[in-house]
């Protein structure tokens, strides 16, 4: 959630900026977590679940009768506990996470016990948090809980508030002597981890959620991210923390870390956590659960960034899926699709913020399709864009069988075709294609698969090539054969192909690769290698001819290459082909590699 | 009519002169009873030659139909059609479907009111939506539909668990319906429903009638019937289940009668009646029957002219029309096939919009809403005259009709608002002479009689002066006929307007039009404005033309000629070099203005040519004015650019300009939309759809290939590199009545054959030669040596 733990916030005002990385520095890049290695414990594949806020948050006629946030009760948790159980468990589905408020009232006041700890609301949960966790057991089921990052200030109690199991700890001896705050609402105070009580505090909200039997804990607010920058709220000590705190208690807890963290510290979010929110909340605090523009359709350009870090033990995690009731979602069909579609294959987390009591019949096929929840669970990588981040885009990944996943996105407002190119997937001649949302082969396809797709709509086909490798030819950026104008210039790249790139590409300036050589006319899935921390947007051209602008996706840092592919209508011989950055400011180009045939 | 420039006309008179004129007119623009149809004995070819099939791979959804839905139309009923596979909609018009009225009380300022409900707006009939839930477009594959210009049907299939599925949509004249068939290959069957509603709160049902406060009435019909599984109505929808195929029929209009003296009514017309027995008995027939009777229709007036531009290349034809517009802007290679299916989009536009009833508008027969911009009237400063410019131009002769009997049904109205209203005293266009004659009109116009925004002064010798080209082209006595009451009541009007002045500097008196607005731009009292002084010259030059070939008003042709010997000429600006637009040295406007108004004279007028028989200072004023004006509008602005440079014969900026308006429109911007309707960006990010450029960006090319003017005819005046290699045009009209065919090679014409439809003598120029060509009508003649 990010809703002020304290009142009802204005919606608008506390939307949260996306996270860039917008500093063109070094940034240390972790390998994929964990890869080859024996599986983790924890998070081995994405979770799967259910979570409360989607309803809790939304103004749907009927969900939160008593006031905002209201439809969290140990009544309605116990109800959609035996839905997902009778319904989603088969395929996958475990969570049951309880989210923000169990220890407020309906009027969001919260409440502690004698050691400054969240203590259930008695009206929302007259059995007490253990009872809850009990029951979601007895269903074969997992429990997940909620808290903020921080000391919340309702629990400071003047400081004198004993720490539990910490003699002659209070919480004046775990926070900075100025009582700063943090998280993303500052709705706690700053815990001083050079002190030796702090993590005696996180130990025993620790112990007490492990006491009470929960398996995962979401830890919201958490900076950098959440809104905020800055050391007063860097709260990488307290995630560190918690996952000491959470191998001390004995208990397998998946910790899950919100909102919108800051890349820059996904090396952190690896060692310490499960998974960690890339984006700001996919609720829509309006009358339904969530809405394209606000916030679904920002994870195509969120995503790409983060798409390295995921893997067994920690995923990227894109927020709710909430597809299981177009009514109560505000959503078409094919947004549905397309949400469903981009979790998948982006091998997030896949909890619903549905009625599970609610689903329409498309919902739980969305929700219950084996061959695309097997997209998410199976031992696969995650998928990240081929094609620029244009209206119409395509992602894929290289499955382990040599069968590529591939997604057809078409994100504008209108009807449009979309092509998923062999070219740009690295191979030519034929593939067989299978449509997972249908559960269909649709045969053979030469070159290239087309499928007409409705507004903000979607395809996920299974491609396994019957061709043969394409052999391309590498044109470096920083050849001295290539021109230069404004103020591009060749710099050093350690990732990049030859250790260096073009960059600068700024307020006009421009890279021109002086002679690319193909066999005939036509046009060329052109491969770009490109590095941009952030999603950045370069006209293209060959020969001179009509530019077309594409915005690159984001790399995650200034220290990682990626490639997209770009159609380029080449003649007979030598071309030119160049990257202008227009009156904007343009990724740098490490390399292009255009295919010997096409 | 009366020479008599007395202020007011009984208006006893003017209805009976109304009577007389709706008597004259040859076919009645109305929903009415249709004729049995003609049915082909053999089935037309169903093989499309592939230049002139158009094809997409994604449909149109309810929110894109004005940039993604495909128009059909079959002169008067048209609709644009989404062709999703789940969720067929059809946004269904009636060309008189119109709000609004005579809209004869004007303005504090003595102008027009310009709402929906005085002067009015075109609106939807209706929306037909067809729903197949379990072809939903997330659940089919292989998706693609085509426009087959050459047959004027629509298709659409996909593929769904393994059938092939296919739908065919055409407006079909013959049996005034639109009809939707839906087959299968595979062992598919169709099951949904089928929904006729009214958009203006008359609900669904399988059939409506309603009024709208102004009187019009108007009804629509749905009927379906397949094979294989079940029909039936329930209640307010069809339902079908089960069915192998499925044909569904559409028709519907209004009690609309082009008659000034019946109000525009036809009393005895029962729309909505009407519109049951139209479905009904169409089908009485299968979908081939109807098929192949539509199609043959419509080939007879699409076959008669072509064009070849040249080849495209493989990589080009293996690209879809959106794909291919987007590849001609990107790539910046031309496709000549591309180019040339551009033209006859505009044909087959022009033929489903505009046969038998009410003229194409702003928007010709399409809409998306009931409140499109400017009311998709009829704006008389460019627009109808654009809209009209291709049809002689491009072959259709025929559809210029609609047009005709447009302007001659209207004018009883126009005549009696200008008698009673004109010289209003809070009018600032009145006539200061205090005399009033003869009729004009508003800037816009609507099918009632009425006007709509500002007075136009001009608009009457402009709308006369386009009649009269089709007669050029023509030579037909009974559309000069009919035309001739209008042409002589304009002059009647400038008779009564023109003040006489003295040049500066001079003892010579000229005759000068009266305080007026160059169109939509510069001062708003300017006397003696070149558009105004062009248009009036030419109007006088054709009535006088008019009056002897017809044998008539001998003597008020006399009076006539002598004004338009006297009327001032516009000149060349000693300051910029411009040819003036006011009668002024200096820019009183903007430089860069969409209107090409000063340049009437140059196109679609004679006075302005660059051959040597005008005097050089005024072609070169003419090219400064024109350079000044730039090369990047939008649609109908760069089509009449483009026209201009053609008459310059400067290949290279007229392609230029087609070019630009070939360009993808995204987001609203200009250009042309997935459908190849053009775009104009009215406001950042929102474009609307105005027919004018797909009408005059073909008239253009037409132009670029064939220069006419009676006795002279210039065979490609502005040929650009890209067309040169290999091209043919046939079946184009020349002016002086002549048909031409025309085939070159390297950029040189190989063979011209021209047949006199009417014309006797004409030169045909190529380059520096000239020959002299003298024909009977109906005799021809072929020339194959003018390249030398």
């Amino acid at each position: 959630m990010r809703s002020s733990s304290y009142s009802v916030m204005p919606l608008r005002a506390l939307r949260a900026a996306v996270v860039l990385a917008l500093a063109a520095g070094a940034v240390t890049v972790t390998p994929a977590a964990h890869a080859g290695t024996t599986a983790p414990a924890l998070a081995a594949k994405p979770y799967m679940g259910w979570s409360s806020w989607s309803m809790q948050s939304s103004k749907y006629p009927g969900l939160n009768l008593d006031g905002d946030y209201s439809y969290l009760t140990e009544a309605n948790v116990a109800k959609q506990t035996d839905a997902l159980a009778a319904k989603l468990k088969k395929y996958g589905y475990e969570y049951v996470n309880i989210d923000a408020g169990w220890w407020m009232d309906k009027t969001w006041k919260t409440g502690y016990d004698q050691y400054g700890r969240q203590k259930a609301d008695p009206v929302r949960f007259p059995s007490g948090m253990k009872a809850v966790a009990d029951r979601i057991h007895s269903k074969g089921l997992k429990a997940g809980i909620y808290l903020p990052a921080g000391l919340e200030k309702g629990a400071y109690g003047d400081g004198k508030t004993p720490i539990w199991n910490a003699d002659g700890c209070t919480t004046a001896d775990i926070v900075y002597s100025d009582l700063r705050t943090t998280n993303g609402w500052d709705s706690a105070y700053k815990i001083d981890f050079s002190r030796p009580c702090a993590q005696k505090y996180i130990d025993s909200q620790a112990q007490l959620i492990a006491g009470w039997g929960y398996d995962f804990l979401k830890l919201d607010g958490v900076g950098p991210g959440s809104g905020k920058s800055g050391d007063q709220y860097d709260n990488v000590a307290d995630v560190a923390a918690w996952n000491k705190a959470i191998a001390a208690t004995g208990r397998p807890i998946h910790l899950e870390l919100s909102w919108s963290l800051d890349i820059g510290h996904a090396a952190d979010w690896q060692k310490y956590s499960q998974g960690w929110r890339i984006d700001t909340d996919v609720e829509c605090y309006c009358n339904t659960l969530v809405s394209w523009e606000n916030s679904v359709d920002d994870r195509w350009d969120d995503t790409p960034g983060w798409t390295k870090y995921a893997g067994p033990g920690g995923w990227n995690d894109l927020d709710s899926l909430d597809v299981g009731n177009g009514e109560m979602d505000g959503l078409t069909k094919a947004e549905r699709q397309s949400y469903a579609t981009l979790w998948a294959i982006a091998k997030s987390p896949l909890f619903t913020g549905d009625d599970l009591t609610r689903l329409d019949s498309y919902g739980l096929s969305l929700l219950t399709n084996k061959e695309v929840i097997a997209v998410d669970q199976g031992a696969t990588p995650p998928a990240r864009p081929i094609t620029p981040s244009d209206p119409q885009q395509v992602w894929a990944a290289k499955n382990p069988d040599g069968s590529y996943t591939v997604a057809l996105f078409n994100l504008a407002d209108k009807p449009a075709a979309v092509s998923a190119n062999w070219a740009a997937l690295g191979f030519t001649g034929k593939a067989a294609v299978r449509d997972l949302w249908n559960h269909e082969n649709l045969g053979s396809f030469k070159d290239k698969v087309t499928e007409a797709l409705p507004a903000h709509g979607s395809r996920l086909f299974t491609v396994t090539p019957h061709g043969s490798a394409l052999a391309f030819t590498g044109y470096e950026a920083e050849s001295s054969a290539n021109t230069l104008a404004g103020n591009a210039s060749v710099a050093d790249c350690s990732a990049c192909s030859g250790g260096k790139k073009v960059g600068n590409l700024y307020l006009g300036g421009k890279l021109t690769f002086n002679d690319v050589v193909v066999p005939k006319a036509g046009t060329y899935q052109v491969k770009i290698a490109y590095v941009s921390g952030d999603a950045r947007s370069a006209a293209v051209s060959a020969n001179g001819g009509g530019a077309v602008s594409h915005k690159y996706p984001s790399t995650g840092d200034w220290g990682t290459v990626e490639t997209v592919s770009v159609p380029l209508t080449l003649k007979a011989g030598s071309n030119t082909i160049t990257f202008d950055s227009g009156n904007s400011y343009a990724p740098d180009i490490d390399r292009i590699d255009v295919p010997k045939s096409y | 009519m009366t020479t008599d420039p007395s202020p007011m006309l009984p208006r006893r008179d003017l209805l009976a002169l109304a009577a007389m004129t709706g008597a004259a007119l040859a076919g009645l623009p109305a929903f009415t009873a249709s004729a049995a149809p003609q049915r082909p004995v053999d089935s037309p070819s169903t093989k499309a030659s592939s230049p002139l099939e158009l094809w997409w791979q994604a449909p149109a959804d309810d929110n894109s139909m004005i940039e993604q839905g495909l128009p059909v139309g079959n002169g008067r009923l048209g609709a644009l059609a989404s062709n999703d596979p789940g969720h067929e909609v059809l946004l269904v018009t009636d060309a008189t479907m119109w709000t609004g009225g005579l809209n004869d009380t004007l303005d504090s300022d003595g102008q027009f009111p310009y709402g929906r409900t005085d002067f009015g707006s075109f609106t939807l009939l209706g929306r037909l939506t067809v729903d197949i839930p379990d072809h939903d477009l997330g659940a089919v594959s292989g998706y693609r539909r085509t426009l087959d210009l050459a047959q004027g049907v629509v298709t659409t299939s996909y593929v769904r668990s393994g059938v092939t599925y296919r739908r065919k949509i055409f407006a079909s004249r013959p049996d005034d319906v639109i009809v939707l068939h839906f087959t299968q290959s595979g062992g598919g069957r169709y099951t949904g429903t089928v929904t006729l509603e009214g958009t203006h709160g008359e609900g669904a049902g399988v059939s409506f009638g309603a009024a709208f406060p102004n009187g019009l009435k108007y009804g629509a019909a749905v009927t379906a019937y397949g094979t294989g599984g079940r029909v039936t109505v329930s209640g307010t929808r069809i339902d079908f289940s089960g069915c192998k195929d499925l044909t569904v029929v559409v028709s519907g209009g209004t009690d609309y009668a082009p008659d000034a003296a019946k109000g525009y009514r036809d009393p005895s017309l029962d729309p909505h009646g009407l519109a049951r027995t139209k479905v009904r008995d169409a089908a009485a027939h299968s979908a081939d029957t109807l098929l192949n009777t539509h199609v043959g229709d419509y080939r007879e007036v699409f076959g008669a002219f072509g064009l070849s531009l040249g080849t495209s290349t493989a990589e080009q034809r293996s690209l879809d029309t959106w794909e291919r517009i987007q590849a001609r802007a990107r790539d910046e290679v031309p496709d000549p096939e591309l180019e040339a299916a551009y033209v006859q989009f505009g044909r087959y536009l022009m033929i489903s919009g505009s046969r038998g009833s009410l003229p194409l508008g702003l928007q010709g027969l399409w809409l998306d809403g009931n409140d499109p911009d400017w009311m998709g009237d009829y704006h008389t400063d460019i627009n109808i005259q654009m809209n009209y410019w291709m049809a002689d131009r491009a072959g259709l002769s025929s559809c210029f009709d609609a047009f005709t009997d447009y302007c001659v049904a209207q004018v009883p109205s126009w005549t009696d608002v200008t008698r009673r209203l004109f010289n209003d005293p809070r009018n600032r266009y009145r006539n200061s002479s205090g005399k009033n004659a003869g009729w004009t009109i508003g800037i816009s116009t609507n099918p009632y009689g009425g006007g709509g925004w500002w007075w136009h002064p001009a608009g009457n010798a402009w709308l006369c002066n386009t009649l009269w080209e089709h007669y050029e082209y023509t030579r037909s006595h009974t559309h000069l006929e009919k035309i001739y009451p209008l042409l002589k009541g304009a002059c009647e009007f400038w008779e009564a307007r023109l003040l006489t002045t003295t040049l500066p500097g001079t003892s010579r008196e000229v005759l000068i039009a009266d305080s007026d607005w160059s169109p939509e731009q510069g001062p708003l009292d300017a006397k003696g404005i070149t558009y105004a002084q062009e248009l009036v010259w030419a109007l006088f030059g054709n009535y006088c033309v008019a009056a002897a070939e017809l044998k008539k008003d001998g003597g008020y042709a006399e009076t006539i000629a002598g004004l338009r010997k006297r009327l001032y000429l516009p000149q060349v600006s000693p300051k910029s070099g411009w040819l003036e637009e006011w009668m002024s040295p200096d820019n009183l406007g903007e430089t860069t203005h969409r209107h090409l108004s000063p340049l009437v004279g140059l196109f679609p007028g004679d006075r302005i040519r660059p051959d040597g028989s005008t005097p050089a200072d005024l072609v070169a004023g003419a090219t400064a004015l024109l350079t000044a004006r730039g090369m990047e509008s939008f649609g109908w602005a760069n089509a009449w650019r483009s026209l201009c440079w053609a008459r310059l014969k400067n290949a290279d900026k007229a392609y230029q300009l087609i070019v630009t308006n070939l360009r993808p429109s995204t987001d609203g911007s200009n250009g042309t939309a997935p459908n190849l309707f053009d775009i104009y960006e009215v406001s950042q990010g929102r474009g609307i759809f105005q027919i004018d450029a797909n009408f005059g960006t073909p008239a253009a090319v037409s132009e670029m290939l064939l220069y006419s003017r009676p006795g002279h005819l210039e065979l490609l005046p502005a040929l650009p590199d890209a067309w040169s290699a290999a091209g043919s045009l046939t079946g184009a009209p020349a002016r002086g009545g002549f048909v031409v065919d025309l085939r070159w090679r390297d950029g040189r014409p190989t063979e011209a054959h021209i047949r006199s439809v009417g014309g006797r003598t004409t030169t045909v120029a190529y380059g520096g030669t000239s020959r002299t060509v003298t024909l009977r009508p109906g005799g021809s003649v072929t020339l194959k040596d003018l390249a030398r």
